[in-house]
């Protein structure tokens, strides 16, 4: 039956899902009533007409600009730079920041071929250029490809008056030493901050 | 299925499902390896921070007997090189001997690949920035040779005869290093001057002192490795980590 292996296809192409798992969604969709299916078909329309980059940020929007550039409260002074838009979703819901997000679309990582043509580092540079940004926060993964682009983009950055910060790197709240992993230890020892 | 614990470095690590990684580990008593890491991107996962590319550690491996996938148990890590991602050359270099690795070592035991590479990996993360542009060729150059695919220079490649090291010298990519010049004649070659022949020489030799390159002449030599890996190791594939080695677009400014 080619549609519906047309769907499991589709299905087996999204990250995280084997043929097995498309299979499996496949033969519960279609036991949903049509309705159902229509909303789902619906939603899927519509963010692929709607849903885009922020012109701005590289966000996820449905217009010109996301939410959190067009917010007058956030402080536009303040950067923070991250891998994808998920995990502006992450910052978000720790509720602790108040700057803007720089989405650059992905991370150096030679051995995928991604190289920094393929991220939004140029639109980062003339916003920087373009004055009012006080300080980037680079919030790329604590992986050896987040580590090495956050190294580029300090290097991007290495000629403009700002303050360029890197995440601290550590042990995680409600863990316990025991079981926490020597490379995270040996960063939060390398990282310590004196008690004030 | 057997249980081996084996010398072992990351080479790339591919999510799969929710929590789970692929992992393609180069180990020294087993080769180039492939394994699941069950439960690895889970939070509170016990591989903790240690499946990174490039770490190395001794890993703990269920072989199976039936297909090419086995089962990571465990990885102590002993070495993360996180200062290679403190510049991007090194960091460059080091993707680009990963992909060689991935690429060429065969499944089966090669220690002085494995060796060769674990060796790179850490000169690369010590070495003072200028001996940068010479040292990641060294590097390179090194694990071709151990691969089995180090260039004839003393000699003649073709036919033996003895290479005439007075003035240019004739570089054949295809017929795997120096052509005397009769050979030459009927070969596509590269006439490296006697200054780029000696630095080449310095480079494949780990016991010399590294040449002094300018940019423009690392960039030459490194354009030459590159031909020189995609003739005889690539078979006709991309190599994406060789190209971003090769062409350096991330060197700012």
């Amino acid at each position: 039956m080619s549609t519906l292996d047309d769907l499991v296809t589709e299905f087996a192409r999204l990250p995280g899902v084997g043929r097995k798992t498309a299979q499996r969604l496949a033969h519960h969709l279609v036991q949903q009533p049509g309705e159902r299916l229509a909303r789902l078909a619906q939603a899927l329309v519509q963010v692929a007409e709607r849903v885009r980059p922020c012109t701005v940020c590289g966000n996820l929007a449905e217009a010109d600009r996301c939410p959190i550039c067009l917010d007058p409260r956030r402080d536009a002074g303040l950067v923070c730079v991250v891998e994808e838009p998920a995990a502006v979703a992450s910052l978000e819901r720790a509720g602790e920041f108040r700057g803007t997000y720089h989405v650059l679309g992905g991370r150096l990582d030679p051995l995928s071929g991604v190289g920094p043509e393929a991220l939004r580092l140029e639109q980062l540079v003339a916003r920087v250029r373009a004055g009012g940004v006080r300080e980037v926060i680079l919030a790329t993964n604590p992986s050896m490809e987040g580590e090495v682009t956050a190294t580029y983009v300090q290097q991007l950055l290495a000629g403009q008056d700002i303050r360029v910060s890197r995440l601290a790197r550590g042990l995680p709240m409600g863990g316990d030493l025991e079981y926490v992993d020597g490379v995270t230890l040996a960063h939060a020892l390398s990282a310590r901050q004196e008690l004030r | 299925m057997p249980l081996i614990s084996t010398q072992a470095i990351i080479l790339s690590t591919l999510r799969y499902g929710e929590t789970s990684k692929i992992v393609r580990l180069a180990t020294r008593e087993h080769g180039v390896q492939s394994a699941i890491a069950k439960g690895a991107s889970r939070p509170r996962s016990r591989f903790g921070a240690a499946l990174q590319a490039l770490s190395g550690g001794q890993a703990h491996l269920l072989l199976s007997e039936r297909r090419d996938l086995h089962t990571l148990t465990g990885f102590d890590i002993t070495t993360l090189p996180v200062r290679l991602a403190s510049e991007v050359s090194r960091y460059a270099t080091a993707t680009a001997l990963a992909e060689l690795m991935l690429r060429v070592a065969p499944p089966d035991p090669h220690p002085e690949a494995f060796d060769t590479f674990e060796a790179a990996l850490a000169l690369l993360e010590e070495a003072p920035p200028p001996a940068l542009p010479a040292l990641t060729l060294r590097c390179v150059w090194a694990l071709v040779g151990a691969l089995g695919f180090a260039p004839v220079l003393e000699v003649c490649a073709r036919d033996g005869r003895p290479i005439d090291a007075a003035g240019t010298l004739p570089f054949s990519t295809a017929e795997g290093g120096a052509l005397c010049r009769l050979c030459a004649q009927t070969h596509e070659v590269t006439d490296l001057p006697a200054e780029s022949y000696q630095a080449l020489a310095a480079l494949l030799d780990a016991t010399a002192a590294l040449p002094a390159l300018d940019a423009r002449h690392a960039s030459a030599h490194r354009r030459l490795l590159s031909r020189y890996i995609r003739h005889h190791l690539a078979e006709g594939a991309t190599l994406t980590a060789l190209e971003f080695w090769q062409q350096p677009a991330w060197s700012v400014g």
